[in-house]
Order: C-alpha cells, then structure tokens, then sequence
C-alpha cells in the first residue's frame, strides 16, 4: 500500500518528461521520419513548402487568432524577408564571407522584423476595421513598389541566388532538397516551440486579454496599442523568417511572393486550420499546400476548389479543422467515438453526392469556356468521356448536387442527435 | 492630502453638458458612495475620472498628482482601479486567466514575452488569493463567459482590486441582485477593500448607508450634499431631489 502511495508521489522522471514534451518529440520524429517514407523528389518538395507554409501561418495567427487583428498584408514581411535573405545569399557568396547557410533566416527575421517595427507603429495604432484597412493599403503599397524597384525586387522575374555558394559547414552543401528538407524542418520545429512558448508569457496572454475585450485591458494597465504593436513586431520577425526558408528552399524571390494573393492564402491557411487553436494553423498549411500541390496537378480550376472549401469552412466550421478536432476530444474521453461513426459514413453517401455533382459541373463549365476551343468539346472526367456540348453532364450533375443536398437535409437532423447523444448523454439531450 | 480630488469638472457631449462644475476631495481610507437619480451623470463621472473620456474643462488629481487626460492605463499604473455597471470582462478566458491578466502588470511583468507564466508563482498566487476572496476558486477554470450574473459581477470586482491599487471605484456594483446576494457582497466589498479608498455608485441605500463614511449626491450633473450618511439623510434638499423616492422604493 504504503510503497504505492510513494510511487505516486514521486513521478517517474522520464515519465514526466514524456507526458511533458513527448508531443515535440513525437514532431521532432514525424519530420526525422517523414522523408524515408515519403522520398520522392515531388513529396520533398511539397513537405518543404509545408514547413515553410507553417511558420507563416502561425505567425499570421499571432495576429489573427491571438491578438484579434485581421491583417491583409501580412506577406510584406514574409516577401520582404525572403527578398533580403537572397540578397543576404549573393552578397555573403560573391564576398566569401564565412556566414553559413542555416543562420540565413534570421536575416529574414531581421528583416520582417524591422519593417514589422515600422509598420506596426502607423498601424497599430488602430484596431478593428482600421487596422485592416491599413494593412492592405501597406500590403497594396509594397507589392506596388516591388514592381518599381527593380533593383532590390528583380521586377517580374525576380531574384534568384544560389545556396550551395555559401560557407560549407561539416561538409553539407544543401545542394539536395533532402539537406534543405531538415534544415527547414529544423527551423520549423524551433519556430513552432518558440511561437507557443509566446502563448505562455504575460503579454501571450494579455494578446488574448486585448483580443476578448480591449477595453477592459486598458482598465488592468495595458496599453491595447502597445500590445497589439508588439505582437506585430513578433508576427513580422517569424513570418521574415518563414520568407528567410523559402528564399533557400526556391532560390528565387518574386513578385508574387509579397502579393496581395500571398497575404491571401495565408489567412485561408489560418482560417482553415483553425484560429481558435494553437496548431490550427499547422493543419491549415499542410492541407492548403496539399491541395495547391495535387489540385493544381489535376485540374485548371483549382483556385475555384480552393475558393469553394474556404466558403464551405467558414459556413460551416468556422472553427476550422482543429475546431472540428476539438468538437469531438469529448467524445473521445467519453469513449463515445464509435457511436457516430457509422452516422458519418451514411452522412458521407449524401456529401460525395454533392461533392461529385459540383465537381462535375465545375469541370463541364471549366472545360466549356476555356478548353473547347482548343481541345473540342470532348472531355473527360474521373476516365469517364463525354460530350461537354450535350445536356447529360449538365443533368447528371444537377441531379448528383440536387440529390446529395437533399438528402443531406434530410439526415442531418439524425446526424445532429447522434452527436448530441454521444456528446452530453441521451439524458441531457431530452 | 487627499486619495482624490476633483476641481471644477465639466464635461458636454456636443452641446449637452451632463457634468456641471464638480469639485470633490475623497480622503486616503475614505469609503465614499455617490448617489443620485438615473442619469445625473454618475457613470460619466467616473469614466472622467478613470479616463475613459476626456474632461471638457477641470482638474483631476490622484494622490495629489495631476492625472487629468491621461489614458486609463497610464491613471490605473498610478494606483487607481475601477469596475464598470455593465460587466465588462474577457469572456472567453478562465476565470482564472482573468484574474491573472489583471494582477501582472502590478507585480512588474509588464509586457514580458520572456517569463513563463506558468511558473510566475506570484502572479498565479495572487490569483489564486482573489479568486478564494471573491469565492470563485471552484470556478477558476471555467470560461468567464458561463459564469452566472452574480459570479460574473464578482469577477468584476476581483479584476479590479487584483492590481492592488489604493483606489477602488465601483460603478453599482449590487446592481440587478437579490437581497440575499446584495448581503453577501456588501461583506465581499467591505472585506476586499479593506485599507483601500473606496469610491462607489449605488443605488441601494441599505448598501450606501452601510458601507459609506460619507456620501456624495448627484443631481443633473452637480453635486448638491456631501456629507456624512446620517446628515445626507436630514437634509432637505437632498430629500426632495432624490432620497425621498429612493427610500420610498426601497420599502
Ligand atoms: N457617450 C455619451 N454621449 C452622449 N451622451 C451621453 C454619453 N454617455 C452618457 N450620456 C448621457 O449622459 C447622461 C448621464 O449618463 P450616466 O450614464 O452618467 O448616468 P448615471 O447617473 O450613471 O445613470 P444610471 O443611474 O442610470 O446609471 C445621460 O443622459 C446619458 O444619456
Ligand atoms: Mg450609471
């Protein structure tokens, strides 16, 4: 008796160190192991372009999620990072300095960092609407220039450097994507420790404090400006490190990296994956470049998928994928997962109806007004091959859209109760 | 010297003037209630004071330094802390968290993104410390946001003494309670502010008439009586402006 008590009094240490950071040594091995499994050239890539997408959207979340600011613009200081980096790379190969590739993102942190400093002075100074407005006008205003300034930008084509000119340290030379794939994920790994190491300080907290009611803040002590500028400067310092990555992994900063589009995807990324939550973001950047990767690869119309599954989140899930995760951590602990399943795998008839029904007709419409002209009015779909000039695949895909809206409608409500039932109990559902 | 002094205050919101020439001194310990009838300008007072809107004309002083247009946290770092009549807290951190937001600056944390928060025994002590005085320790890790009204005013409290500052103001905070949770809190008031100066709006004179060492009346933007509760009561002018119906509602 007496032996167990103390057993439990003294946690076992190496216990406590799991319970405590087994979640990052459990990342730290995912990304060790990842490229065994996933090794093709494609898959690097895309796993590379994730880390990179990650720490961007985790910094926008700062923002966002955290300190309640609807930025526009956040790819001023992720573009300018990555344009600095690059420009950081020539210099330091053309001058044989002995500065080593890895430490090249703090140059772009710098850089999102100063210039986070100076724009988050004019513009946190407002909240709300305001800010917003600011913050695209800066956004507008920096891809504007970057077209002007050809010197530092590169106009339209950009500014390409070369990685493996720089200080070999231990013999790696970054030349293959599988050494730039660990150094990206190295960084990621610290990046996302270090932003959620933030959300835990005083002024993590009163970020939320100033998010929930700024007023309030205000009455406790805070400066709600000072807050918000602050975390500004933060979220600019880890999204020019994001810019830093990206200018190694690509070699090449362009345009339409400090883009009012790029200010765009990022908030999609955040959006998607959840603000509400820590790691929403991660998963936010893993599906989007997911879907920009393989979508891209499958049809012309993908921006339109994109579009559609950003509308669909929002009406939805407004909460994003973590939100979703998070609407079903209770019935994991109540053990009553396995209730709803099979309430999801009917709902899923319903949801693939629709879903093929709508990608049908997007691809007829698609392949209507841009590809007849080119490749006559034959077409195909999922192997299937057909007229896109004959009314069947118009009514084929109203029926499917038709069919799976309806029936959707119809089991909802079911869906609904079985979730409440799983969720609280069949007691307190009546 | 005095805790707080107003000289002369005005304020007009376009053309209106609702406060008419105010002046005012709350001495160091002092519990001091303002009364007056609905919209004589006692929530307007106090924003004017805790600079949530500027003065049109007049002199603010806390512990005789001048906090006139000062910003309310630039007024509530020099020791002055007020709570609102309509509550006004972060819903959707705990209650704890709430708490906690409101003791860091005052314990010197600032806007730290060096410590943890985690092991900032202090600041989690002293959180801890309030909500056990304002009995919502068994609450703590709820969303404030679910608490009920009673728990949420007395939140509303809890964040604005966990500061520590030496001048508590509090904008009816018995409003919208029961007899039974107005007892209650009259003792939650006393205990809290126990060596603070108190200044306080209230529309319950059993509360006013309790807690108050002197007792301020209101009326369309000026003061008419300030003075102890027993002359406050006897006092002509005040009944015909206010006391008579307010104690005749109270019965
Ligand atoms: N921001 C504002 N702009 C214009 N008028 C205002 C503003 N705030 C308050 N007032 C007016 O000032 C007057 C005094 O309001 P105040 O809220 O200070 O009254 P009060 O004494 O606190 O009343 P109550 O007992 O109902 O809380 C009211 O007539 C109100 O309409
Ligand atoms: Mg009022």
């Amino acid at each position: 008796m007496s032996s167990t008590i103390l057993a439990a009094a003294r946690p076992n240490p190496v216990l406590d160190l799991l319970r405590r950071y087994g979640v990052w040594i459990a990342a730290a091995g995912l990304m060790i192991l990842l490229p065994k499994v996933f090794s093709s050239g494609a898959a690097l890539t895309t796993m590379c372009l994730m880390g990179i997408m990650i720490v961007f959207s985790l910094s926008y979340n700062m923002l966002l999620g955290q300190t309640g600011m609807l930025s526009f613009g956040h790819a001023v200081y992720y573009g300018l990072g990555g344009f600095l980096a690059v420009h950081a790379m020539n210099t330091i190969a053309g001058g044989k300095l002995p500065i080593p590739l890895p430490v090249l993102p703090l140059v772009g942190g710098f850089m999102g960092l100063l210039f986070g400093f100076i724009f988050g002075a004019v513009s946190t100074r407002r909240a709300g609407t305001a800010f917003a407005m600011i913050s695209l006008g800066l956004g507008e205003l920096i891809a504007s220039l970057s077209l002007i300034l050809r010197g530092f930008f590169g106009g339209e084509e950009g500014i390409t450097a070369n990685r493996t000119k720089m200080l070999t340290l231990w013999g790696v030379r970054f030349g293959p994507q599988i050494e730039v794939y660990y150094l990206i994920a190295a960084w990621c790994l610290v990046c996302i420790a270090a932003m959620f190491a933030f959300t835990r300080t005083p002024l993590g907290r009163l970020c939320n404090a100033v998010r929930e009611n700024p007023e309030r803040a205000e009455f406790i002590g805070y400066s709600t400006q000072m807050v918000r500028f602050i975390a500004f400067c933060v979220a600019g310092f880890f999204a020019g490190i994001a810019g830093g990555l990206a200018a190694i992994n690509f070699e090449l900063m362009n345009a339409v990296n400090i883009s009012g589009g790029q200010s765009g995807v990022v908030l999609l990324m955040a959006y998607i994956g959840g603000i509400g939550h820590f790691a929403g973001p991660i998963l936010g950047a893993i599906l989007v470049v997911l879907l920009q990767v393989f979508l891209s690869d499958i049809t012309g119309a993908w921006m339109l998928y994109f579009g559609l599954i950003f509308i669909g989140m929002v009406m939805f899930a407004p909460g994003g994928l973590a939100g979703l995760i998070m609407l079903h951590l209770p019935l994991w602990r109540r053990g009553t997962i396995l209730q709803v399943l099979p309430h999801y795998a009917a709902m899923a008839v319903p949801v693939l109806m629709g879903a093929a029904g709508l990608t049908l007709l997007i691809e007829t419409a698609h392949h209507q007004l841009v590809k007849t002209q080119t490749d006559g009015p034959a077409m195909h779909f999922f192997r299937l091959g057909f007229d896109s000039n004959t009314p069947l695949p118009w009514l084929a895909a109203a029926l499917l859209l038709g069919g799976g809206l309806w029936l959707g409608r119809l089991y909802a409500p079911r869906l609904k109760a079985a979730y409440g039932d799983a969720a609280h109990g069949v007691e307190a559902a009546r | 010297m005095s805790a707080l002094a107003l000289e002369d205050v005005h304020k007009t919101f376009g053309v209106t003037p609702i406060i008419r020439g105010v002046s005012l001194e709350v001495g160091k310990g002092e519990r001091h209630a303002i009364i007056g009838p609905n919209g004589a300008g006692k929530s307007t007072l106090f924003h004017l004071i805790s600079g949530r809107f500027p003065v049109s004309q007049g002199r603010v002083t806390l512990n005789d330094e001048d906090i006139t247009g000062l910003k309310p946290y630039q007024i509530n770092r020099r020791g002055l802390s007020r709570s609102f009549q309509v509550t006004n807290i972060f819903p959707k951190l705990t209650v704890f968290e709430n708490v906690r937001c409101a003791v860091l600056w005052h314990l010197g944390y600032r806007y730290s993104f060096w410590h943890n928060i985690r092991k900032l025994n202090d600041a989690n002590e002293r959180a801890m410390a309030i909500l056990q005085q304002i009995g919502l320790a068994d609450r703590s890790q709820l969303p404030a946001g679910v608490l009920t009204y009673a728990e949420q005013r007395a939140l509303e409290i809890g964040i604005t003494i966990a500061g520590g500052a030496g001048v508590v103001m509090l904008d009816e905070p018995t409003a919208g309670m029961s007899r039974s949770e107005t007892a209650h809190f009259v003792n939650l008031i006393r205990k809290v502010t126990e060596g603070r100066t108190l200044i306080m709006v209230e529309h319950d004179m059993g509360v006013v008439f309790d807690l108050a060492d002197r007792i301020s009346v209101l009326v369309y933007g000026q003061i008419i009586a300030s003075d102890t509760p027993a002359r406050i009561r006897s006092n002509t002018a005040v009944q015909e402006a206010y006391l008579g119906q307010a104690l005749e509602a109270e019965h």
